[in-house]
């Protein structure tokens, strides 16, 4: 089955063995494209898996550290015909990842995305408040994966407002007026984690906010939440009791997958779309453990076509905890992020004291 | 932000003391240097060999079974006639004065090393240690304060550790004679910038790579029992400091036909490591997965195999530079050599220790001539790249470490 019949079925109900199945002959399909039009793609199917673009099972599909986006151009498509860069938003001075998307790409992300968010939203497009300031998307500059997620999210709400000033102060006003017009029925509400923890929790305490209505979907790393001492469970309670905000999914995706989101269902745990997999692998052998074994995460995705970035090594960890649970129909692997690989450092003779020599 | 400093006291513990009384110390190793190869000093180094060829923590530790072979006391002899034969008729050898050594953080027995040839040159030393002390490098202290209480040699030595912002690199640079930089070019550059006395001397020993050469012939002739004698002495300069060490190989050059014969070597290898609980840090296998996908995806390596999480190799053909391309941890670019001219233009300033195996004395000779004005500074043989000598980065370390009286 291909990416667009994938989609026609119901987000998230794939069956997870099933799904191997169906998703395995299209990315083999898009390995051999990929395998043509990329050249450091070839190379690494030729150098290191023995050159052949694609394999029988899932598991002994090639993958790609995802890192190599930060080194490497990857793209399967002309110059002429990428339309845009998404880059990652690195800490300063580390490389950012390059993602180069055509039209036929963004059309695909554009795809998948409607399929997961309506899976949530419903058909309809809802009032939507941005938890963020208007300045990510308007100030080209800052044109960041930050930006570029919430204007790809933007065109899933209507009348839009933002919680924030442009500073990320918490705007009162903007939100009561938005609720003024907006709070007695649905509304969408998008913003990245710790914005939402910090300026808009935090930075509210001592007033009452109706949000009962709203529909918060949130994303972005837990590394400064887990600083906070705040997990998943904690963050939903807390919403809960402030705001009576009840409904609220968390999201696993990345720039270099950009359209595929796993998405929060039954107990937390999150879910691959249908055109979409989770491998866990062992960080020292690569090999792919049992569920219930946390390793490296591997993320395969029919989405991308422009650049090979259909099955992905990354160096987040994380944990298979469920199998096709079924309650309201979700489906696949439940997968639990554990966090980053933490790094080891290796010194020797070429010990690097200057930059805090004085 | 008041800055700290912590000397070795003598249970091997580094104790904060007031920066007020640290001058003081220093002051105190002024004009206490000795005749160079003195019996005192002799004593010293003796002691510190036995204890760390017995001591319950110390025992057994590869890294300090070589360092304990080295200053055993017939070796101390002989390194002691060597130098006495350097000196000619009407010549005398004289200590420098205070030597300030700055060592390397990771590469743990280098700071002992350093320490050591000054201790035989006959100078005060103060000794910079490392910010994080290592269990290893705490073990070395120890012995190091033991030894010193024993045999009362403590008067003109000084173990300590400091911030880097304090500016005692330079308080300290500023009455030394002699210096000894170990780590990285930025290091050594920032550190060559603090004044030393007037006829001071520093030495640096900044960035350096390595490689390996071997004969694949001789190779492919050797026993099932040989082939893996020399993949333990590989492993031994390879995985000792993690391979970070500036002697450990980065690349193996196969002079001849490769044929499986790599493929070999690397098994053996991979085996090694496993019998010696060799462990590979995830986060470290991973980045060497990484960059083995880089090397090919950017069309500098063409193959690689992971030969399991301790071993990652790739392999080239002979380009210039290869040795640059350095992750450690236990990543090898294997490249075919037609013959040992092939590998000139990849010489440079930067390279220091090429082992060998396979090559003839006469073969060798001509190779290290050819290296004149190059680079590329110890030929020895493979198992011998950490071995520290009294030549090292070809600087002759003890004629360095003293000046000579002349009479007549």
């Amino acid at each position: 089955m291909n990416f667009e019949q994938l989609l026609q079925s119901p987000a998230y109900t794939v069956p997870a063995r099933e799904r191997r199945d169906l998703i395995l002959q299209e990315l083999n399909t898009l390995s051999l494209h990929h395998y043509e039009y990329c050249e450091p793609y070839r190379r690494i199917i030729d150098g290191l898996w023995g050159g052949r673009p694609g394999a029988d099972t899932l598991n002994a599909f090639p993958y790609l550290p995802v890192a190599l986006f930060k080194s490497q151009t990857l793209q399967s498509a002309s110059p002429e015909q990428i339309r845009l860069t998404l880059t990652s938003s690195g800490t300063t001075g580390q490389a950012v990842s390059r993602v180069l998307v055509d039209s036929e790409t963004s059309l695909r992300q554009q795809a998948a995305l409607t399929n997961s968010l309506t899976h949530i939203l419903g058909k309809k497009r809802l009032p939507m408040l941005v938890i963020d300031t208007s300045e990510v998307y308007r100030n080209p500059s800052m044109m960041s994966a930050r930006g570029a997620g919430v204007l790809g999210m933007m065109r899933y709400g209507r009348d839009h407002a933002f919680a924030l000033g442009p500073d990320l102060e918490l705007d009162v006003d903007a939100i009561r007026s938005f609720l003024d017009r907006n709070g007695d029925a649905p509304f969408f509400m998008f913003g990245f984690t710790f914005l939402v923890w910090a300026k808009l929790f935090e930075a509210s305490a001592g007033q009452t906010v109706d949000l009962s209505n709203g529909i918060l979907i949130h994303s972005g790393g837990w590394k400064k939440m887990v600083e906070k001492a705040v997990d998943n469970e904690v963050f939903k309670s807390r919403l809960n009791e402030r705001f009576g905000l009840s409904r609220i999914y968390n999201f696993y995706g990345m720039v270099e997958q950009l359209g595929s989101i796993l998405l929060e269902g039954p107990h937390g745990l999150l879910y691959p779309p249908n055109y979409s997999d989770v491998i866990i692998r062992d960080p020292q052998t690569l090999m792919p453990v049992p569920h219930g074994t946390p390793g490296l995460i591997q993320v395969i995705s029919l989405v991308a076509k422009s650049y090979p970035g259909n099955s992905l090594l990354t160096e987040d960890l994380g944990v298979i905890e469920a199998v096709d649970p079924g309650e309201d129909g979700w489906m696949g692997p439940g997968l639990r992020i554990l966090g980053r690989l933490p790094k080891a450092e290796l010194r020797g003779c070429s010990d690097v004291v200057a930059s805090h020599a004085a | 932000m008041p800055h700290e400093v912590a000397l070795l006291g003598p249970d091997g513990i580094l104790v904060p003391v007031d920066m007020r009384d640290f001058g003081p110390q220093c002051d105190r190793l002024h004009a206490r240097a000795v005749a160079p190869f003195a019996d005192g000093s002799i004593r010293l180094l003796g002691v510190i060999s036995r204890l760390l060829l017995t001591a319950p923590d110390a025992r057994g530790i590869p890294q300090f079974t070589a360092l304990g072979y080295w200053l055993r006391p017939s070796m101390l002899q002989r390194m002691k006639h060597a130098f006495d034969d350097t000196l000619r008729p009407g010549q005398v050898a004289t200590p420098r004065g205070t030597a300030f050594h700055l060592p390397p953080q990771n590469v743990d027995t280098l700071f002992v090393y350093s320490w050591a040839l000054s201790v035989l040159a006959g100078n005060s030393n103060i000794v910079r240690l490392p910010s994080q002390i290592s269990r290893t490098t705490q073990i070395l202290c120890t012995t190091i304060a033991a030894a010193l209480a024993e045999t009362g040699e403590n008067e003109r030595h000084l173990f300590c550790t400091y911030d880097h912002g304090s500016g005692l690199n330079r308080t300290i640079s500023a009455l030394s004679d002699l210096r000894m930089v170990w780590g990285g070019d930025e290091k050594v550059r920032t550190v060559g910038t603090d004044p030393l006395q007037p006829d001071g001397l520093s030495l640096g020993f900044p960035d350096r790579q390595s490689f390996s050469i071997i004969a694949a012939a001789i190779y492919a002739d050797l026993p099932v029992a040989g082939r893996d004698q020399l993949a333990n002495q590989l492993y031994n300069d390879i995985y000792w400091f993690d391979q970070m060490g500036c002697g450990s190989p980065r690349v193996i050059f196969w002079l001849g036909e490769i044929g499986d014969l790599a493929d070999d070597l690397f098994t053996r290898l991979v085996n090694v490591a496993r019998s010696k609980s060799y462990k590979t840090e995830a986060s470290v296998s991973v980045s060497k997965y990484v960059r083995m996908n880089d090397m090919v995806a950017s069309g500098v390596a063409q193959t690689g195999t992971r030969f399991g999480p301790e071993l990652d190799v790739v392999n080239t053909s002979l380009s210039p530079a290869l040795a640059a391309h350095h992750h450690g941890g236990g990543f090898l670019i294997s490249t075919p050599l037609g013959s040992l001219e092939d590998i000139l233009p990849t010489i440079n300033r930067q390279v220091q220790t090429i082992t060998h195996f396979g090559l003839q004395p006469p073969q060798l000779e001509q190779f290290a001539k050819s290296l004149i004005g190059k680079g590329g500074y110890r030929i020895v043989p493979i198992g011998e790249a950490l071995s520290f000598e009294p030549i090292w980065d070809g600087v002759d370390l003890l004629a360095h470490m003293t000046r000579r009286i002349v009479w007549r």
